[in-house]
């Protein structure tokens, strides 16, 4: 809940509340606003004149037909120049989940089961295990691969693969069925995995499965965690940059298969209890004949890399623990971590994005806490209403912690975190690809409207905080075939804190 | 048993399958008075399919979860739930299936043979290699009651093993389970969806319990202080063709395929002690009740029966003729009579006596699938793929054994009958040319048995 003293009465009477509408409009439209009142002026004047007058006026100038030629060629190279340095527009033109198998999926009981029956795990990791679960916010329709169901799973290369290639040729699939494009036309491509890094990649997995064109550019990202889904944007976007008239296919995905902790160190377990299977697959382009049919226009990226601070590169750490099996550590200031890569983040975006009276508000409070001294007890530092930024919010859905840490840092109403919890209780953390997950449930939906900004926010080890600013360009109308097609009438529901599983 | 020659048959993982749609959180299934009673016997089923191109592990297994979605009964765990006592005593309890969707156990595994060679050459011990089962243990929050094993042969072929504790079902339910999975495998309607309702079978208003048989049996294992010298039982499956029931009948005088391969085997265990001499039966109660259960009552719901001081010298018409008489004579008021009889008495009660078996010590004769489910289950949409072989074993049946009939895979009258007994009646009857004459085919017999 965001914390705010109740407004005192007048604040929130009626008239008040237009005024400061009005005060708002004024600031985000001064230019509109200073200018319209001159120009209708100029006209009037111009009006009130003779036209006699006027051409006399003009012929008083002196500006003879080669100046006039010449500025007007001045202004088509300048204009030329400016719309030609213009960064190309990234539409993305559909995107598409990967839709997992009801057999696949992990009920508590299965999961807390399975726990029990495992040969490594001893009593206190059962039970450890047991408590992450319950305040998970995960559902019960959640997927593991079909390796991760044995007693005891039976990863191997090959398990790995073959999950590998069941979410990201589904997920492909769908999007070339969405979008018909051909797999020859596409020019680029990222293929972001980061725990799983076979050779040949998984780029080239995906080249040799849709026979994809031999001056193709691919790339394939490991270990970047859990926001190399907005890094991958972010390299396909500099690339269409580069090349004209060009699509990026980018697939993010996360293998599950070759992770499962076997041992006994309990920041180790956190991701056994909270990965789940999912991918996603888009298609970026810069062609300007696809603006009419492409949903979302990218305005955005901003990266943050908190990998300077030692404290921040050990807080998600892939070690051996003492008998040696390996696995992921999450160490416990994750959080507060998080809040401060954030904090950097919207540093950067906020100017982007926000409109002109929440950047002047940020102003005056920093000039007021530099004048006063930070150490004024009560004095918290303003933090910008983003909501008057965006219309739709998608949060990296890491675990109920990040989505509970940034609803309040942010000011966010139960409202706008909906897609990140429901998309946590439906197909869990699904790391890189959860962002696209929300963005389904906001359009299965039906509350993607023309002109809506969405921002996406990835966390991920390193430590990352990414953030990308899309624009919906065509409203998205329901029913809407994605991976919530069959679920969507059961959501929202209501996520208990604690669930009782024993 | 299987003495000098490899095990034929490795386990390769084990898994847990789960229903496709989630059970409504907070569900329970209590478990009647005669389930309770059943806790001593588990049930062991093999189906056997040859080869066909959907008969594949991932397929099965898909379909499988479809069809648990209709059982949450089967993927919940067993439960000691306190009962709410009059005297306030608050130390009763009884068996709950909580459903907690938590699955069933599946174990894949692969057997180094053919089908063919395998019906021809498997011996009874083996036979249980392909329906895996784990003891209950101390906790049954973990523990899967059921346990599906799927093994694939050599050719193709394709075992399906369903083990199951008897509380929770008896034989008709288990068969209808693998049914309704064959339905859902070819996407066809489930014709006999579960009806899972467990007050079908609470007491009467008015009880009256009611049974000579159960007493008898509770007495017995109450008299036994030491644990009787356990005699090592065997299994063999003795397949009687059309002809060869018709064959059985026409001796037998006018008595049903029951009833006269009952007095057959019944004469044949006895032989050379040809008196009088009891017997207990079991039939299914579902469809002879005033108010019938569905096929698909999931639970138990059979009576068991006592035929007395039969000569079985008289031959077997006079046998046969009498066990039908008896048999005709069955009133529902004597299966609710028991079965209060049950409730009065069961575990968790204060009243609560030890668990005696139900199938046995004295020789017992079940019918079983009376209306022939287990051979009507394709896995693919010809009827060339009903199962080459159905086996249903009863655990737990120590003494003097168990004779289960049922429908064999011929149409018409044809009938196998599996006898679990002492070794050595196993052998005679395996020997015994009274039953010979019929020409049965005998399957997985002990090793070291002549066959034919």
């Amino acid at each position: 809940m965001p914390s705010s003293e109740a407004p005192p009465e007048f604040l929130s009477s009626v008239k008040l509340k237009y005024v400061r509408l009005g005060y708002q409009y004024l600031a985000n439209h001064m230019a509109t606003v200073l200018l319209v009142p001159v120009m209708v002026g100029f006209l009037l004047e111009a009006l009130k004149q003779d036209p006699a007058e006027l051409v006399s006026l003009w012929r008083a100038l002196g500006i003879s037909a080669v100046q006039i030629l010449s500025t007007f060629f001045v202004l088509v190279l300048v204009g030329t120049a400016y719309f030609m340095s213009r960064p190309r527009p990234v539409y993305l033109v559909d995107f598409a989940c990967f839709r997992p198998a009801s057999n696949c999926r992990v009920p508590f009981a299965t999961f807390l089961e399975h726990a029990r029956l495992m040969p490594f795990f001893d009593e206190k990791s059962v039970r450890f295990q047991v408590r992450i679960l319950e305040r998970s916010g995960l559902g019960e329709e959640t997927c593991l691969p079909p390796a991760n169901h044995y007693i005891p799973p039976r990863a191997s290369l090959e398990a790995a693969r073959a999950e590998a290639e069941l979410v990201i040729f589904s997920a492909v699939d769908e999007l070339i069925a969405k979008t018909g494009v051909k797999p020859k036309d596409i020019d680029i491509l990222v293929v972001n995995c980061s725990l799983f890094c076979p050779t040949p990649s998984l780029s080239a997995m995906v080249v040799n499965k849709y026979k994809l064109r031999s001056n193709i550019l691919s790339f394939n990202l490991s270990g970047m965690g859990c926001s190399a889904g907005l890094i991958s944007i972010d390299l396909a976007r500099d690339l269409l940059q580069a090349h004209p008239n060009s699509y990026a296919l980018v697939i993010s995905t996360e293998i599950i298969t070759p992770n499962y902790y076997a041992g006994n160190e309990r920041a180790m377990l956190l991701p056994n209890c909270l990965f789940r299977m999912g991918a996603a697959a888009l298609l970026l382009s810069n062609c300007r004949r696809d603006r009419g049919r492409a949903k979302y226009r990218l305005l955005h990226v901003v990266r943050s890399h908190k990998g300077a601070d030692d404290r921040a590169y050990r807080c998600v750490f892939e070690e051996e623990d003492r008998d040696g099996n390996s696995g992921i550590n999450l160490s416990k200031d994750l959080m507060a971590i998080a809040g401060e890569a954030l904090k950097t983040n919207i540093t950067t975006v906020g100017p982007l994005v926000l409109p002109v009276t929440e950047q002047l508000r940020f102003l005056a409070s920093l000039v007021a806490r530099r004048l006063m001294g930070a150490s004024r007890p009560g004095w918290r530092p303003y933090i910008p209403d983003f909501k008057r930024a965006f219309e739709h919010f998608c949060i990296h859905a890491g675990g109920r912690a990040v989505i509970d840490e940034l609803q309040r840092s942010l000011g966010l109403s139960a409202a706008n975190v909906e897609a990140s919890r429901m998309a946590l209780h439906r197909f869990g953390n699904t790391s890189s690809s959860s962002l696209w997950y929300e963005l389904g449930y906001i359009e299965a939906k039906g509350r993607m409207r023309r002109g809506d900004r969405v921002w996406m926010i990835g966390f991920g080890s390193g430590f990352k905080c990414n953030s990308a600013v899309w624009r919906c360009l065509r409203s998205v109308s329901t029913p809407v075939d994605g991976p919530w097609t069959d679920c969507i009438h059961r959501y929202p529901v209501d996520i208990p804190e604690v669930v009782k599983l024993l | 048993m299987t003495a000098g020659r490899e095990r034929r048959v490795t386990l390769c993982a084990k898994t847990t399958a789960v229903s496709a749609i989630p059970v409504r959180p907070g569900k329970t299934h209590p478990l009647s008075a005669l389930d309770h009673a059943m806790a001593r016997h588990f049930l062991r089923l093999v189906f056997y399919f040859r080869a066909a191109p959907t008969l594949t592990k991932s397929r099965l297994m898909n379909s499988l979860s479809e069809v648990l979605s209709y059982y949450p009964a089967v993927t919940g765990r067993l439960h000691r739930e306190p009962v709410e006592d009059a005297a306030g005593g608050g130390s009763e309890w009884r068996w709950v299936v909580k459903c907690n969707d938590a699955g069933l156990r599946l174990v894949e595994a692969r057997a180094h043979t053919t089908l063919d060679e395998w019906l021809a050459s498997a011996t009874d011990g083996e036979e249980m290699d392909l329906a895996h089962s784990e003891p209950m243990g101390h906790d049954t929050s973990i523990w899967s009651p059921y346990c599906v094993q799927l093994t694939e042969f050599d050719d193709g072929a394709v075992a399906i093993g369903l083990s199951s504790a008897h509380i929770n079902a008896d034989l008709t339910s288990a068969i209808l389970i693998v049914r309704a999975w064959s339905d859902a495998h070819r996407r066809a309607c489930i014709v006999f969806p579960p009806f899972l309702h467990a007050p079908a079978l609470d007491p009467r208003p008015n009880p009256n319990p009611n049974s000579a048989l159960f007493s008898s049996k509770s007495a017995a294992a109450a008299a036994s202080t030491e644990p009787a010298a356990t005699t090592k039982m065997s299994s063999a499956t003795f397949v009687f063709s059309d002809a060869s029931v018709k064959s059985l009948l026409s001796d037998a005088g006018d008595a049903s395929p029951f009833d006269a391969l009952a007095a057959l085997f019944w004469t044949r265990i006895a032989a050379p002690e040809l008196g009088a001499a009891d017997l207990t039966l079991g039939i299914d109660m579902r469809k002879r009740m005033h108010a019938p259960l569905p096929y698909a009552f999931y639970g138990n719901a059979f009576h068991f029966y006592r035929v007395r001081g039969v000569d079985l010298g008289a031959g077997l018409s006079r046998v046969a003729a009498e066990i039908r008489r008896v048999g005709e004579g069955v009133r529902e008021e004597d299966f609710w009579e028991a079965v209060e009889w049950l409730h009065e008495r069961r575990p968790g009660r204060r009243e609560a006596e030890p668990a005696f078996q139900v199938y046995g010590p004295e020789l017992t004769c079940v019918e079983v699938d009376r209306d022939a489910f287990a051979y009507g289950t394709p896995f693919e949409d010809n009827d060339g793929c009903r199962p080459a072989h159905v086996t249903c074993r009863v655990d737990g049946t120590e003494g003097a054994g168990l004779v289960l009939v049922m429908p064999a895979a011929a149409e018409g009258a044809a009938r196998q009958v599996v006898v679990t007994l002492p070794d050595d009646v196993v052998a005679k009857v395996c020997r015994d040319a009274a039953i010979a004459k019929y020409e049965p085919t005998v399957l997985f017999a002990p090793a070291g048995v002549k066959k034919g």
